[in-house]
């Protein structure tokens, strides 16, 4: 049998980068002066994994680097080496070193050679200095340091390792982990042989046998089940704390951890060997025999997680969606149905109806992620551009446990990066200017999420300078984007900042202020279904509201019939339904009709002429007008009648079928029929387009 | 009082990559090897890469000829297997008992 290791990589690469995340999250808590060990420790595992692993896959370039960065680390950890500022950019970097690597060989890439070893020599220099530097040293914090005091010896750990059939295939191997455990203490190894059987039967990819290791040492329990990290659920392991560190006497160990394990094939070879096992010295400790590992045991207070693809997911989501379906199909056809068993039937069907929304709401939060998974790149951005600018810039996060959708999650990345970039360079002002203002010389940018009304709401909010209402309005007039005489409100001044191209900065950096992105960060936010405003202070600052929806899969739509037609409009681009009254109705050429809304004069798009169907209607007074807005614009829409509102379900039409202008999906109906949802961006771009085309033979006639 | 060493029928040489890679082809060998009558010894010398699988055959090996009363000698071991061994604590039940 040959062992893959290859099924193994796209795993190692997802722990790793997460691992990558943690490391930085702790490296930014070191920057800001709180060096303690359960920092230091935090890292150096993060670096000893992914050394481990890379050395298992054969990632020699990724193993290379990290054992040199982990044995800077290690100089951190034993207090021989002092934090600064100097040292936590360079371990920064390195963090991104590693991910560069890791990116490159997953991708099958060459690695910058070039710019590794410049990073490798820049710490084999620290490495090699005094480290004294008058920096923060290491402190210990609350939990117990990794080894005590040479007097202390007496606490430590009684660990019982029984590899289970698949570890050595699975590219792990018990002697690296021996090795692992011996750097954190000084350890007695007792191996247990009983249960390797004759040469000719033993399978040599699979581990007989198992060890009983004592760790002489108060290590901390997480970093001693971090060494079985990469095992978890492929052994069986037992930890049993004693000495002073456990909290109970020497002489009765108690079980302290009962880690998640698979359950491990029974022995098949019954009878002992003729040479007999080693055994210890001492009398072993109250674990479960090697011989009938236990059950399965869930940890205390660790709930377990397993990794399934995303395709898995959604199928199960798109099976619910078709239930969900079939039960207002069900629903219906019994509305109309008399007597007692028909009353009996639509009460059953309301359990359903209930049950299918519980499992629905149950599948969809598989996909849920929180919103940290966004915030956690962060800290890093603000620490780095903050020097860059030379703003003092503090960050403050909250609601950053509020869930959303993964795709969702995954497209609002770069939009709140382009804000909190604009709220840096444009918003918070220089120290000095702060001070002159009469505020704090440090800018304070808040990242905020939360639940609200079925969305989920993220705010970017500083309290920097606010928008130039002014500025903005001259330059707008300036590009023409806004009449010489025309007055605007609050609101659309500063919605104007959305508009491509459009920039107040009077100097383009790399940061920002060539005007491209606050344009794409409004179109990636529609696209999602979402919506942003922005309200701003002179002098206060400003805050950028984004709602979102919580999920791609369902929308709140409004049904609106057209002829003999039903469309889904998304409630979110909804702003009023209104009877148009003739006064309010004007024509321009011989087409085109406008209609008066308050100060505005909307363009009416007529469904049906746009997508070229049979209405009921055709005079404005008969119908309604629908006036929904994206992108800035806003638009009457004009249909027969509305209907009810509904949760529906999103069915691709580009998966389907093929994209269609102006219209985001289909859904189906209780009553089994299809109903287009409305892309309302689409259906603007769509009616523009058709207008201009219209227009040269309006004027040529 | 022990047998004195005899002179060794068989020969065992550990391969430079003592890994489960390579764990079938040394299985193969090691069940030749048991099949021989007489001593046999042991040469590790050239052991350059040992992981668990490698060191668990040999064990099994040692474990097989105690059974079989082939008495085993060590010629030499690599400092990779020394290592190996230090750490896997199977020293003791690698030695042919005095």
């Amino acid at each position: 049998m040959t062992l893959d290791l290859a099924q193994f990589h796209e795993t190692f690469f997802a722990e790793s980068n997460e691992a990558l995340d943690s490391m930085e999250a702790a490296l930014l808590k070191l920057s800001a002066g709180d060096a303690d060990l359960e920092l230091v420790n935090t890292i150096f595992r993060v670096a000893h994994s992914i050394k481990g692993g890379s050395a298992t896959f054969g990632f020699s370039d990724v193993a290379a680097f990290t054992h040199t960065l982990e044995t800077l680390l290690d100089q951190l950890r034993g207090g021989k080496r002092h934090v600064d500022s100097g040292l936590v950019d360079t371990l920064l970097r390195s963090g991104d070193m590693m991910r560069e690597m890791l990116a490159a060989t997953q991708a099958k890439q060459p690695i910058d050679k070039e710019r590794v070893a410049a990073l490798h020599a820049e710490i084999e220099l620290i490495m090699s200095s005094s480290g004294a530097g008058g920096a923060t040293p290491v402190k210990a914090s609350a939990p117990a340091p990794v080894v005590l005091e040479e007097g202390d010896a007496r606490s430590g750990w009684r660990i019982h390792f029984v590899p289970g059939p698949k570890l050595l295939r699975n590219g792990n191997d018990p002697l690296r982990l021996l090795r692992e455990l011996a750097t954190l203490a000084p350890c007695e190894v007792r191996a247990d042989a009983k249960w390797v059987p004759p040469l000719r039967e033993l399978d040599p990819e699979e581990c007989r046998l198992s060890w009983r290791v004592e760790v002489n040492g108060a290590v901390e329990e997480s970093a001693l089940k971090s060494v079985f990290d990469w095992v978890d659920g492929e052994c069986d392991l037992n930890l049993e704390a004693f000495g002073p560190a456990a909290g109970v006497p020497v002489a009765t160990p108690v079980p302290a951890v009962v880690p998640v394990a698979a359950p491990v094939a029974a022995p098949v070879i019954a009878a002992a060997p003729a040479m007999p096992a080693e055994e210890p010295a001492a009398p072993a400790p109250k674990a479960a025999p090697a011989a009938a590992p236990s059950a399965p045991q869930a940890a205390a207070g660790d709930g377990g997680s397993i990794r399934v693809s995303i395709e898995k997911v959604d199928e199960l989501l798109n099976s619910v969606g078709e239930l969900v379906i079939t039960q207002s199909v069900l629903s219906q056809l019994a509305a109309p149905l008399e007597g007692r068993d028909a009353e009996e039937l639509r009460s059953a069907l309301g359990q359903l109806e209930r049950h299918m929304r519980a499992l629905q709401e149950s599948v969809m939060r598989v996909r849920m992620l929180p919103i940290s998974v966004v915030f956690n790149r962060f800290p890093r951005l603000v620490r780095d551009l903050g020097q860059k600018l030379g703003k003092k810039i503090e960050l403050r996060l909250t609601g950053d446990s509020t869930e959303l959708d993964k795709t969702v999650l995954e497209k609002i990345g770069d939009p709140l990066v382009h804000l909190v970039r604009n709220a840096m360079d444009h918003g918070i002002e220089m120290p000095e200017a702060r001070i002159a203002a009469g505020k704090s010389a440090h800018g304070v940018i808040e990242l905020n999420a939360y639940h609200k009304g079925g969305n989920v709401v993220v705010e970017v909010i500083d309290d920097g300078g606010g928008l130039k209402r002014d500025k903005i309005l001259a330059k707008a007039r300036e590009r023409g984007l806004v009449g010489p005489d025309e007055e605007l409100s609050e609101e659309r001044v500063y919605n104007l900042i959305f508009a491509p191209g459009f920039s107040t900065a009077d100097v383009v950096s790399d940061v920002s202020g060539r005007g491209v992105g606050m344009d794409v960060v409004k179109r990636n936010i529609n696209e999602l279904g979402g919506h942003v405003q922005i309200h701003s202070t002179p002098g206060r600052g400003s805050v950028v509201r984004i709602r979102l929806p919580l999920t791609l899969a369902i929308l709140d739509g409004q049904l609106a019939r057209v002829g003999s037609e039903v469309y889904v409009v998304p409630i979110v681009s909804i702003v009023e339904t209104i009877q148009a009254r003739q006064e309010q109705v004007s024509s321009i050429a011989a087409r085109a009709q406008v209609f008066r809304l308050r100060d505005d004069y909307l363009p009416i798009v007529r469904l049906y002429d746009l997508f070229g169907i049979e209405p009921q209607h055709t005079d404005l007074l008969d119908g309604l007008l629908m006036i929904v807005e994206a992108d800035g614009k806003r638009v009457g829409l004009f249909v027969d009648e509305l209907m009810s509102q509904q949760q529906v379900v999103i069915k691709s039409l580009e998966t389907n079928f093929r994209p269609v202008l102006g219209l985001a999906g289909a859904t189906m109906l209780g009553d089994g029929r299809v109903a287009l949802i409305l892309d309302i961006p689409g259906v603007i771009t769509r009616f523009q387009s058709r207008e201009t085309q219209r227009d040269p033979a309006q004027r040529a006639a | 009082m022990s047998p004195a060493p005899q002179p060794a029928n068989g020969r065992v040489v550990l391969p430079a990559n003592c890994t489960i890679h390579g764990a079938r082809a040394l299985q193969a060998h090691l069940l030749e090897q048991l099949e021989l009558p007489g001593p046999c010894e042991i040469d590790g010398g050239s052991v350059q890469h040992v992981d668990t699988a490698g060191v668990q055959l040999v064990l099994a090996f040692a474990l097989d000829c105690l059974e079989r009363n082939l008495q085993y000698v060590w010629k030499s071991r690599s400092a990779a297997l020394e290592e190996a061994i230090r750490v896997l604590n199977v020293g003791a039940l690698l030695e042919y008992p005095a």
